[in-house]
């Protein structure tokens, strides 16, 4: 679909009258078009609209063609679709759960395991990643990282949720704070709301530290290389601490160039080559 | 009865170790029966009883210097009874090769005549002269001050074995010996020179003092374990270390023996320094002390090595153990191996299985505790986590492979069989619930029982998403905290308002205290008589508008436009008290603009009053 978009030609003079307030401000004018400033609004609006939807239209296309890749078992060229539209940044969960499953035909229950995890970062209630996940898991012995006990109860909200919940908080106890200050009488209630507010804040502000930090934050990586050993130094000759299966959680702690120093499940930790790893979070 | 038996038994053996404790004895003994010539030996003659003991006359045998080095008395109280001791110690200096006899000696004690036993002492010639820097007379004859100080540390290393084998572990012992005087300080612990091998962190073991060539020596020694790389003839060592000591500073005055030197050694203590710490200060000064080197031939494992053999190299034995024993077709077992024994655990890895057909195993998780400082002996534990496919009767035989240097042999361990009782077909619910707690954490949680038929997974979903999503929490992202602006306009505007309307307020308050104070100065006016009727009558009728405007506070009523009948509607004023207001502001007004007035020049005093109670009364 194309649609025509209008170029400015130049700058247009100022003028006097009703315009005049407006004196020095360079204004824009349309070749041959008389128009008002509503009409050109309405059409920045519909070029904005159109190039959208032919972007939407494009990755449809594309995404359909990966699906029918898929679906006439041409797993290699779905993955390769998938992966294209992962490029481009059109992330939903459900590309990454179809990605997963292809990777998963293809016997890369590493990858497979990536992208259900990628998927439910994205929506922590999607049905259909979580039971590919265990399934992917169960084929490659895949090893997990233990979360805290701490952490599993912070788990009933996710981080966005509590900095919602932090933001609200905060802005509840700051209007609280700056009405009392003005207030000719102190109002308990209204102390007590506020310091109840800040408190809610802390609580959800700590909340998303400890679990962006957790064993599920941005440090979440997976193995997804085949044969992986964790080692005790950043050498192939090193002693190993762990062999980890395809699709194993870490947890990044640093790196050192072409290492990188990682939480290990069973409560290890050891130097894993980067390119045997990826993070979760993108 | 029995009670009186026991307390009389119990005073029997009182009285018994009484007596034995009263019963003198002696004893004599030589710190070591084989010496060189110019090595001391210390000779201890100790006397056990009653406190008044001679020791013995001066010892003199041809061929040995023997000095008596000092008196120590021990006084003990053990279980409730005393004992006492007196130990003469006296330091031989053999000046010739031969045996020695050191005759029976005579000491007096409790009233008896003891006598020592008979010691023996062999003495050879001195091999050149000692190999390590252990002070002695040859090694004394330097002349300058660092030589002094050198002479008073001295470093030993200690290898067990001559030969080894590429990887053996190697126990040594390094000993630092620092004349006791010298208050000495390591600076550099201790290090093992060489090339071909790596030792383990060394460890501090003891710390004691001995005597050697009639002075005391602080002696520290330390541990560590070293594991030759590659095959061939090694020198290990020296030893080098740095260390602080306190000298005497250099003099040019001769000097006097000390009573350390006994046997005129060249001692440095003999300086008058030590003697009196105040006679002249000392230097600390920084020393470096090495150790002769020694050699290890280290020889390379014999080939063949079984398959189970990870470089282990010592003496183990192994044991193993399983739980549960009785689990449904793909449940976790729990395999708990323990490797025990001497050697170098860093190469013993976790046994194979022998046949792992119908298993699927899982990586083992290991933890080591060490019985000895360096950590060459002790007990390294494996868990490993296998899960049968099919029905087994029993645990597959784990083998376990080790070098034994002793035996110059590979020695293969095998774990005893042990049965379990496998379930097949039936599907356990919950298997990760069901896993011991001490199991490794690598068994994936929530696993589904292994079914007949591969599981599969779920469809594709086709339908596009028109949304796209970040895996950037929304605090790190920009619409979050532009969003923010929101909240913190608006809070902006609350507290303009807030502020404004609080200004506001204090206007109008200082307004209306500016209309009080007026009123109350013009009542205080009105109070006194030396006003003229045209100045009362005016400031009368102006505490009455000033009184309307403060009692329509509301209203923000301006007193300079309030007339009487404003002010009468203000306070709903009666009849009587409307027309007597009336009647005011009209006096006021002839006043003020008539230029005369057809009345007397001044108010009477019911005028005054008739006035004041008017608006006294306006409330």
């Amino acid at each position: 679909m194309n649609f025509p978009i209008v170029i400015p030609s130049e700058v247009e003079e100022s003028r006097g009258g009703t315009q005049d307030q407006f004196r020095g401000v360079p204004r824009l004018r349309f070749a041959s078009l008389g128009m008002t400033a509503n009409r050109r609004l309405a059409i920045f609006l519909c070029s904005v609209f159109g190039i959208a939807s032919a972007a939407f239209a494009q990755s449809d296309a594309e995404f359909a063609k990966a699906n029918q890749d898929f679906a006439q078992g041409h797993f290699k060229e779905a993955v390769a679709g998938y992966e294209a539209l992962v490029r481009a940044g059109e992330w939903n969960a459900n590309l990454f759960y179809d990605l997963g499953n292809a990777y998963f035909r293809t016997r890369d229950f590493g990858r497979a395991i990536l992208n259900y995890e990628r998927a439910l970062a994205l929506d922590r209630h999607h049905p259909e990643a979580t039971a590919n996940l265990h399934i992917a898991r169960d084929e490659s012995r895949a090893l997990e990282l233990q979360p805290t006990r701490l952490e599993r109860y912070l788990q009933f909200a996710s981080i966005n949720q509590y900095t919602i919940a932090a933001a609200v908080a905060f802005w509840l106890g700051i209007f609280g704070m700056v009405a009392l200050a003005f207030a000719r009488r102190r109002s308990a209630a209204l102390i007590s709301l506020s310091i109840l507010c800040l408190l809610v804040c802390a609580v959800a502000v700590w909340a998303v530290h400890k679990l962006d930090n957790g064993s599920e934050g941005r440090g979440l990586a997976i193995v997804t290389g085949q044969d992986v050993q964790a080692r005790l130094a950043t050498a192939d000759t090193a002693n190993s601490v762990l062999a980890l299966p395809p699709g194993s959680e870490i947890k990044i702690l640093s790196t050192r160039g072409d290492w990188m120093y990682a939480a290990l499940p069973n409560d290890l930790r050891g130097w894993i080559q980067t390119k045997n790893a990826e993070q979760v979070r993108l | 009865m029995f009670q009186r038996i026991s307390i009389a038994l119990l005073i029997a053996a009182a009285c018994i170790d009484f007596a034995r404790a009263d019963s003198p004895s002696v004893t004599a003994v030589l710190s070591n029966s084989e010496a060189t010539v110019g090595e001391t030996v210390e000779l201890q003659i100790k006397v056990t009883g009653p406190g008044d003991a001679r020791p013995p006359e001066e010892i003199s045998i041809d061929g040995l210097e023997i000095r008596s080095t000092g008196t120590s008395r021990q006084f003990e109280i053990h279980n409730f009874a005393t004992s006492s001791s007196v130990t003469y110690n006296y330091t031989i200096l053999p000046l010739r090769a031969g045996r020695f006899t050191i005759p029976p000696q005579t000491v007096r004690a409790g009233g008896k005549i003891l006598r020592t036993p008979e010691l023996a002492l062999n003495v050879a010639d001195a091999p050149g002269q000692q190999t390590t820097t252990r002070p002695g007379r040859g090694a004394q004859s330097a002349q300058s001050q660092a030589t002094g100080a050198r002479d008073l540390v001295f470093a030993e290393l200690i290898v067990p074995k001559k030969t080894a084998y590429v990887g053996e572990i190697v126990p040594v012992q390094i000993k630092m010996g620092f004349d006791a005087r010298v208050h000495p300080r390591l600076t550099e612990p201790p290090d093992i020179t060489g090339q071909g091998f790596t030792s383990q962190k060394l460890q501090q073991s003891s710390q004691n003092l001995e005597t050697i060539n009639g002075r005391p020596f602080e002696v520290v020694t330390f541990k560590t374990a070293i594991a030759a790389a590659r095959a061939g003839k090694f020198e290990i060592g020296p030893v080098k270390a740095k260390a602080q000591v306190v000298v005497p500073r250099r003099r040019n005055a001769p000097r006097g023996r000390s009573p350390f030197d006994l046997f005129d050694l060249d001692d440095p203590f003999s300086d008058p320094f030590f003697s009196n710490p105040f006679a002249q200060f000392g230097e600390r000064r920084d020393i470096q002390i090495s150790s002769e080197p020694v050699a290890l031939e280290v020889k390379p494992l014999p080939p063949n090595a079984p398959p189970s053999f990870s470089g282990a190299i010592g003496s183990f034995t192994i044991a193993t153990d399983a739980k549960p024993k009785s689990v449904q077709v793909g449940d976790p077992i729990t395999v708990t191996t323990a490797i025990s024994g001497r050697g170098n655990f860093d190469r013993v890895n976790a046994p194979l299985l022998e046949d792992d057909r119908g298993w699927h195993k899982y990586p083992p998780s290991s933890k080591f505790k060490q019985d000895d400082e360096v950590g060459i002996s002790g007990t390294k534990t494996f868990e490993m986590v296998v899960s049968p496919n099919e029905n087994k009767q029993s645990l597959p035989v784990l083998a376990f492979s080790y070098f034994d240097p002793a035996k110059e042999q590979y020695v293969t361990l095998h774990s005893e069989p042990t049965a379990i009782t496998v379930q097949g077909g039936a599907t356990a619910p919950a298997v990760a619930a069901q896993q011991p707690a001490s199991s490794p954490a690598t068994a994936p949680r929530g696993r589904a029982p292994v079914p007949t038929k591969p599981q599969d997974i779920l469809y594709q979903l086709t339908e596009p998403s028109r949304t796209v999503a970040s895996f950037e929490p929304f605090y790190a992202r920009r619409g979050f905290l532009l969003a923010q602006s929101l909240p913190l306009a608006a809070l902006l505007v609350f507290a303009g308002w807030k502020i404004r309307r609080a200004r506001l307020d204090d206007r109008e308050a200082r307004r209306i205290g500016a209309l009080q104070h007026e009123a109350a100065e013009l009542m205080h006016k009105l109070r006194r008589d030396d006003a003229s009727p045209r100045e009362y009558y005016a400031e009368a009728s102006r505490v009455v508008q000033l009184k309307a405007a403060l009692a329509s506070r509301n209203r923000g009523l301006d007193p300079n436009v309030v007339d009487a009948e404003t002010a009468a509607e203000t306070f709903k004023l009666d009849t009587d008290s409307r027309e007597r207001l009336r009647s005011l502001f009209e006096q006021n007004d002839e006043w003020q603009y008539s230029g005369t007035h057809n009345g007397p020049g001044r108010i009477s005093p019911e005028n005054r009053r008739d006035v004041l109670e008017l608006i006294e009364n306006l409330k």
